[in-house]
């Protein structure tokens, strides 16, 4: 089975960054329909039908999302596209944003027009360096030829995006976060509800989306929802999917394919397996905050029914660990990553964190007990609670990893490290 | 836009001088509701770090409490408060570029830093940095001095880095 390029189509034609180059694509003549030949209600419908879902994680479903903002009486009403991109084992929007930003540009224009905005933001995170370039750049092309301003692509449409710059928190990825970041606060996130569609950024009716779900539009636009509904695997999975892939693996790098693949294809078909003489122990499906699956698991279905697995699709970002990687030494990269990033605002993710590196550490140095592993149950209970979803999934790869690797964390309370690679094993 | 998003070099100009010039480039920003990371870029650029200087004039320019203002710029780890090496080396050290090697490559950077991370060199050009993960797992592992992105790289690279780098200087 080939690669299936739809939303990374653009990522081999040359220069397709530049605005020329893009419009010879066909770039901005399905915006240029959508405003000039299509109702905004039958342009939500068709997102519907398409069966679109969020790309950052969450899979809502992105026509009921724009439904709900368009229903809102308030006014203004704000697109954003989230591109801030921060979990450890993803980069994928870091792709199209450098290579192909008009394309997801263009789907804002029709999301916009779709929910009657005329005011957007495109939130990058600050490390991007090259894609906030590209973008910058895009926007300031898409001005100048009357993409963007008072009269977007002849339409008499009137659409404003800026670009704004994050600065190295993971948190504003969550999109509540987003917000209080965009208005110039620090990046805590807000309860829900009220959700985003009603009360968003300025507490006003707004569309959020993933970057890759913005770029999904402007296909669905061109090919028809029966086509994107069509790519996935099964009845229940709609479009492609833009899957990374790190770790141990022959060939890291982003893969488009069919929503709902498995793991076992994405890694020994396309990722070209592991380097010789490696065995896969575990990979981790969605990032940092998934939990990992064991080498047994490989043909799960890499959608959101891996929920069924006591982990999650996340982001798509794949991690592949063979046996040489220490699995209390994976699980304290992922508490140490998630110690650092936890915003501070709510105790049990505060809290919570550092007791997770704490426990590990000891545990890596030979200093760790049985009641250890209890304990770090109990914390996981205890984050459950935490005010946002960065809190009540920062355990569960930790705790997950216990629970699948669970000899090889009672070795270490005996004192080894079986894959010999943590501090255990170096003294 | 400004480009910097770390600290840049110092200039010798009189600092009451770019004060000035940074409440003139706030102008732009005050029609712009929610702007204050993009100021504060802009005040990181001119000194190298938010001076408490820097963080008078914003709150004077654009109407935030000094409060608000300070701790929003504690809140991003790419904001300083104090005046920084010109260099910062960044080592991501989540999963997927410690599985490919990073704790060798931020220990070799120490090394050739000659200080612990989050402390400058004796020359005071360089510090080291242990990040979350920076978006570059295809280029594991990955590093950045600045925003410039170098990966997949040896500890060899790191040494030849980092000391062209204080070639550069001299």
């Amino acid at each position: 089975m080939p690669e299936l390029l739809a939303v990374n189509k653009n990522l081999f034609v040359e220069d397709a960054w530049q605005l020329d180059v893009f419009k010879g694509t066909g770039g901005y003549e399905r915006a240029r329909r959508a405003l000039t030949e299509m109702s905004p209600e039958d342009l939500i419908a068709m997102m519907e039908a398409s069966g679109l879902k969020g790309r950052g994680g969450a899979f809502f479903p992105t026509g009921m999302k724009w439904k709900f903002v368009r229903a809102d009486p308030n006014t203004p009403r704000y697109v954003i596209a989230n591109g801030d991109e921060s979990e450890p084992g993803t980069f994928c929007n870091r792709f199209n944003m450098e290579l192909d930003p008009h394309l997801f540009i263009e789907g804002m224009i029709i999301a916009a027009y779709a929910v009657d905005s005329h005011f957007g933001y495109i939130y990058i995170r600050g490390e991007y360096g090259r894609a906030i370039e590209r973008v910058e750049q895009a926007l300031a092309d898409c001005y100048a030829d009357g993409i963007l301003g008072d009269d977007v692509l002849g339409s008499g449409y009137k659409l404003d995006l800026r670009l704004r710059r994050g600065a190295g928190a993971y948190i504003c990825g969550e999109e509540t976060a987003l917000f209080n970041s965009l208005e110039g606060k620090r990046g805590n996130p807000r309860f829900k509800p009220p959700f985003p569609t009603n009360s968003g950024v300025w507490r006003k009716p707004t569309v959020i989306n993933n970057i890759e779900t913005f770029a999904c539009v402007p296909l669905i636009v061109e090919n028809g929802a029966e086509w994107f509904q069509e790519l996935g695997e099964g009845d229940e999975n709609a479009g492609t999917k833009i899957y990374c892939l790190s770790g141990v693996i022959n060939n890291p790098g982003v893969y488009e394919l069919p929503m709902g693949v498995t793991a076992r294809e994405l890694i020994y078909e396309y990722g070209g397996g592991l380097p010789e003489g490696r065995t896969l122990k575990g990979f981790k499906p969605g990032g940092a905050s998934a939990a990992i699956l064991t080498s047994e698991q490989l043909d799960v279905r890499l959608d959101p029914s891996i929920a069924q697995y006591d982990t999650i699709m996340g982001t798509g970002g794949v991690i592949v660990m063979d046996e040489t990687v220490c699995m209390v030494d994976a699980a304290y990269r992922d508490a140490l990553f998630f110690e650092e990033e936890s915003c501070g605002f709510c105790i049990p993710c505060r809290e919570g964190t550092p007791n997770l590196v704490q426990i590990l550490e000891r545990l890596m140095h030979g200093q760790g007990v049985m009641a250890d592993l209890q304990l770090m149950e109990e914390i996981g209970d205890s984050m459950a609670s935490s005010f946002c979803g960065l809190g009540q999934f920062a355990y569960r790869p930790v705790v997950g990893a216990a629970q699948k690797y669970r000899d090889e964390f009672v070795a270490h309370v005996e004192g080894s490290c079986p894959a010999g690679s943590c501090a255990i094993a170096n003294n | 836009m400004t480009q910097a998003t770390g600290p840049v070099e110092q200039t010798q100009a009189d600092q009451s001088t770019v004060l000035e010039s940074l409440r003139t480039r706030l102008a732009d920003l005050k029609d712009e509701p929610g702007s204050l990371l993009e100021a504060l870029y802009i005040a990181q650029e001119m000194l190298g770090y938010v001076a408490p200087e820097s963080i008078e004039i914003i709150s004077e320019e654009l109407g935030y409490p000094e409060a608000h203002v300070f701790g929003v710029v504690t809140f991003y780890t790419l904001f300083y408060t104090e005046p920084q090496p010109k260099h910062i080396v960044r080592v991501c050290r989540d999963l997927s570029c410690h599985i490919a090697g990073a704790t060798k490559i931020a220990a070799r950077a120490r090394q050739e830093i000659g200080a612990h991370p989050g402390h400058a060199s004796a020359d005071g050009l360089l510090k080291l940095e242990l990040v979350s993960c920076l978006g570059q797992c295809e280029k594991q592992p990955a590093l950045m001095v600045n925003l410039d992105v170098h990966g997949p790289v040896t500890e060899e690279e790191v040494t030849d880095l980092i000391r062209s780098l204080r070639e550069e200087d001299q």
